[in-house]
C-alpha cells in the first residue's frame, strides 16, 4: 500500500478517535468513581450538541464560544438528575453499592425521556451549523488534508483529557472523588461527602460533553437520536481502555479510530468496524480490565 | 373462557353501530377518502407534508363545487396517523374501510407501510391511490385495487444514468468510471444493486463500492479510498444526517468528481439540508427528484399552490406536499369518471385513467395512467443540479425550463 495513503488513513484515524475517547470520558468517569453505567451518555451528547447550535442559530454565537454556557449547563443537568433521580436510589441500597440493573434501567429510562422531549420540542429534523472555519482545511503535499474543525477537536480532546486527569490528580475536589472511587467507606470515614462527590462526578462526566459536542457540531449534526451513534461506540471505547481510566479512554478511542481508518482502506468501511469489534473481543479475553485499567 | 361469548356480543353490537356502506346511486353529500399517512415517528415530516398537499387541493375542489357528477359532493379526507409503523397503517386502514364508509383509500409515503396497507384495501377490495412510496413490489404483486402514479425504485436508478447519457450527448463528454456510495441498509443496498446492473449495461466502470453504516462521523476512509480510485462521478444514497456529514468533508477534502456527485434524492432532498451545509459543498450536485422542483417557473398555475403550501408550513412546497396534491385531484378525476361511490366503478374509472393536463400534473409529470398492475409506466422524477445556489431541473429535457446550460463537467475545486 502506499505509505501516504496509509500515513493519510493513519492521521484521520487519530483525529476521530481523538474525538471517540473525549465522548467516552464521563462514561469511564462516571463508571469508575460510581460503578453506574450511564445508559443516559448518548442523551447528554444530544443535549451537548442542541445547546451550541440553537445559541449559534438564535444568537449567531460561534460553537467554539458557547462552550462556557454549554459546558456549565451539562454540569448542572449531570449534577441535578443524579441527585434528584439516581442518589435516591443509593440511599435506598446498602452499603452504598448499587445492583447494577436497577440504576441500569433508571438512566436508560431517564434517557429515553429526554430524548423524546428533545423529539417533542424540535421535531426529528436533522441540523447542522454553518461556520466558515469548518469547511477550511490544512494541506499538506497533494494529499494529506487536516480539516481544521476536526483537528481543533482532536485538540481539545486531548486538552479535556489531561485537565480532567490534572484536576484528579491535584486538586482536593479530585482527590476526594479518586478515594471515593477507591474505597467509598473508608472515604466517607474520612469526612468525604460521598452523595455530594456522586454529584460532581456525574456532573463533570457531562460537563466534558457539552465540551465535545461544542467543538464536534461544526462538522457534525443534531437531531434527537444522534445520541444511538456513539452510544456503542463509547462503550467499547471504556472497555477497551480500561473502564475508570482517564487516560485509557484516549488510547481505547485512539485505536479504535486508526484500526477503522485503516481497515477501511482495505475493505469496506463497514467491514471495517468488525476489526474494532475483534480487538475489543481480544482485549476482554486477555486483559479484561482493559488497556490501562488497575486490577480489582 | 365466560368472557368469550361477552366478546362476541360485544363485537355483535359494534358491527350493529358500525352501519351500512352507501350504495351505489344513492345521493350523497360527501365522499369519504382515507389517507393513511406517517404523521408521527420517524417520517412524520414527509407525512405533514402530504397531509398539507393534499388538503390544499381538497380545499380547492370543495371549493369549487365538489364534485359535480355526484351532485356537488363534498371530498372529505380523513386523516389517520400510521406513526411511522406498517402495523399500525394496516389496522388503520381496516378501521377507515370498515367503519368509516371509505370510497377510496390513499397513502402511506413509506414502502413497507403501504405494501401492506395495500394488501387489506385488496382484501375490501377499496382502491388505493399509492402516494410516494417506491419499492417495486407494490405493483408487482397482481393488486387489482391498487394504483400507483409515481416511480418505481428502479426508475430512480435510471433517471440518474440517462442524465449521465444526457449530458454525455449534450457537450460530448463524459465519464468512463463511477463510484458508487450508500447507506447501509435497504434503500441504499438495494439502490447500489440497480445502479451496478445499469452501470454493467452502459459500460461504465465502477471503480468504487461501498455502503456504510448510517449516523457515520466520518466519511475521510472512503473519500481517500476515492482519491486513489478517482471515480469520475458518484452516486450516493443517503439519508439527511449523513449526507451532511458528507456533503462537509466532500468540500473539506475537495474530492474531485469531474462528473459530479449524483445524489438519489432522499437526504438531499429536504429543505432541512441546505439549511445545514454550506452552499459551496452542494454547488454543481445533481439530485434525482421526486418532483420537477422548480414547478413554480414552468407553469404559473402551481404558484398559489405554492404560496399555500409555503403559508401552511413555513417552507417551498415539496415533492410530498405535491404528492398530496397531485393524488386529491386525481382522485377528482377518477370520481367524475366513475359517477359513483361503487367501489368496482370506481375500480373500473381508476384502470382506465388518462390524466394529460390539470392539477393532478403538478409533479411535472407528462400523463398519469396505469398499466395492468397499477402502475403509472410513464412516471418519471426529475434530474437538478444545484446552479446559483437554486436546483434547476435538467431532466427530461421536456421539463428543462428555458434558457438553462447545465455545468458540465463540474470545474474543479482551484478553478471555482
Amino acid at each position: 500500500m502506499d505509505p501516504i495513503i496509509l500515513g493519510v488513513a493513519v492521521v484521520n484515524g487519530i483525529l476521530l478517535g481523538g474525538l471517540y475517547g473525549a465522548v467516552a470520558l464521563g462514561l469511564s468517569l462516571i463508571f469508575g468513581v460510581m460503578r453506574v453505567i450511564n445508559f443516559a451518555h448518548g442523551t447528554f451528547l444530544m443535549i451537548g450538541l442542541f445547546i451550541p447550535f440553537w445559541l449559534w442559530q438564535l444568537f449567531g454565537i460561534s460553537p467554539y464560544l458557547s462552550v462556557i454556557v454549554t459546558a456549565p449547563a451539562l454540569f448542572a443537568l449531570g449534577y441535578g438528575i443524579q441527585a434528584t433521580i439516581i442518589a435516591p436510589l443509593f440511599k435506598r441500597e446498602r452499603a452504598m453499592v448499587l445492583e447494577p440493573l436497577s440504576v441500569l434501567l433508571l438512566t436508560a429510562g431517564v434517557g429515553l425521556i429526554l430524548d423524546n422531549l428533545a423529539l417533542m420540542a424540535f421535531g426529528p429534523n436533522v441540523r447542522g451549523v454553518q461556520i466558515p472555519f469548518a469547511s477550511k482545511t490544512l494541506w499538506i503535499g497533494e494529499t494529506l488534508n487536516i480539516n481544521y474543525a476536526r483537528l481543533f477537536a482532536f485538540l481539545a480532546s486531548v486538552a479535556i483529557t489531561v485537565a480532567l486527569s490534572l484536576f484528579l490528580s491535584r486538586t482536593d475536589l479530585g482527590r476526594s472523588i479518586r478515594s471515593t472511587a477507591q474505597n467509598r467507606d473508608a472515604a466517607a470515614l474520612c469526612g468525604i461527602n460521598v452523595s455530594q462527590i456522586y454529584n460532581v462526578t456525574f456532573g463533570l462526566g457531562c460537563a466534558v460533553l457539552g465540551v465535545v459536542g461544542c467543538v464536534m457540531i461544526p462538522f457534525y449534526y443534531v437531531s434527537p437520536t444522534v445520541g444511538l451513534a456513539f452510544g456503542i461506540r463509547s462503550f467499547i471505547t471504556v472497555v477497551l481502555g480500561g473502564i475508570g481510566s482517564i487516560p485509557g479512554s484516549i488510547l481505547g478511542g485512539l485505536i479504535l479510530g486508526v484500526v477503522e481508518s485503516v481497515a477501511g482502506q482495505f475493505v469496506t468501511a463497514t467491514s471495517a468496524s468488525i476489526f474494532s469489534f475483534v480487538i475489543f473481543i481480544l482485549v476482554l479475553f486477555f486483559r479484561p480490565t482493559g488497556l490501562m485499567g488497575m486490577k480489582v | 373462557m365466560k368472557r368469550i361469548p361477552f366478546i362476541l356480543g360485544l363485537c355483535v353490537i359494534v358491527l350493529e353501530l358500525s352501519g351500512s356502506p352507501v350504495l351505489a346511486g344513492e345521493k350523497v353529500a360527501e365522499v369519504n377518502i382515507g389517507v393513511v399517512l406517517s404523521l408521527s415517528g420517524v417520517a412524520a415530516d414527509q407525512g405533514l407534508q402530504t397531509k398539507t398537499g393534499a388538503t390544499i387541493a381538497a380545499e380547492e375542489i370543495n371549493a369549487k363545487g365538489g364534485i359535480p357528477v355526484l351532485g356537488g359532493a363534498k371530498l372529505r379526507l380523513l386523516f389517520s396517523d400510521s406513526q411511522s409503523k406498517p402495523d399500525v397503517g394496516a389496522s388503520e386502514t381496516e378501521r377507515l374501510i370498515q367503519r368509516e364508509n371509505v370510497a377510496i383509500m390513499m397513502g402511506a409515503y413509506q414502502s413497507a407501510t403501504t405494501t401492506v396497507t395495500t394488501e387489506v384495501a385488496e382484501r375490501y377490495k377499496t382502491p388505493w391511490l399509492v402516494t410516494g412510496s417506491v419499492a417495486n413490489i407494490i405493483t408487482e404483486r397482481g393488486f387489482k385495487y391498487t394504483f400507483r402514479p409515481n416511480n418505481k425504485a428502479t426508475y430512480d436508478a435510471r433517471e440518474q444514468f440517462d442524465a449521465i447519457k444526457g449530458l454525455t450527448q449534450e457537450f460530448g463528454k463524459g465519464p468512463k468510471t463511477l463510484g458508487i456510495l450508500v447507506e447501509g441498509s435497504d434503500w441504499g443496498k438495494s439502490h447500489a444493486g440497480i445502479v451496478r446492473i445499469l452501470a454493467k449495461q452502459m459500460g461504465y466502470e465502477v471503480v468504487f463500492d461501498e455502503a456504510y453504516s448510517p449516523g457515520t462521523a466520518d466519511f475521510s476512509a472512503q473519500i481517500l479510498k476515492m482519491r486513489t480510485r478517482k471515480p469520475e462521478a458518484l452516486i450516493t444514497a443517503m439519508y439527511t444526517p449523513d449526507h451532511i456529514v458528507f456533503n462537509k468533508q466532500y468540500q473539506e477534502t475537495k474530492l474531485e468528481l469531474p462528473y459530479g456527485l449524483h445524489s438519489v434524492g432522499g437526504g438531499s432532498e429536504v429543505p432541512e439540508f441546505y439549511k445545514a451545509v454550506p452552499p459551496e459543498s452542494v454547488r454543481f450536485m445533481f439530485v434525482q427528484e421526486d418532483f420537477q422542483i422548480d414547478i413554480t417557473k414552468v407553469a404559473a398555475w402551481t404558484q398559489p399552490v405554492e404560496q399555500k403550501f409555503r403559508e401552511m408550513l413555513g417552507y417551498d412546497l415539496s415533492a410530498y406536499g405535491a404528492q398530496g396534491y397531485s393524488a386529491v385531484w386525481t382522485i377528482y378525476d377518477v370520481l367524475q369518471r366513475a359517477g359513483s361511490l361503487d367501489k368496482e366503478k370506481i375500480r373500473e374509472a381508476f384502470a382506465t385513467t388518462n390524466i394529460t393536463s390539470g392539477p393532478a400534473l403538478i409533479m411535472g409529470w407528462q400523463v398519469i395512467h396505469f398499466d395492468k398492475d397499477g402502475q403509472n409506466v410513464d412516471a418519471h422524477g426529475c434530474i437538478s443540479q444545484n446552479l446559483n445556489g437554486k436546483r434547476t431541473t435538467l431532466f427530461p429535457l421536456a421539463n428543462r425550463p428555458k434558457g438553462v446550460l447545465p455545468v458540465w463537467p463540474i470545474p474543479a475545486w482551484k478553478d471555482r
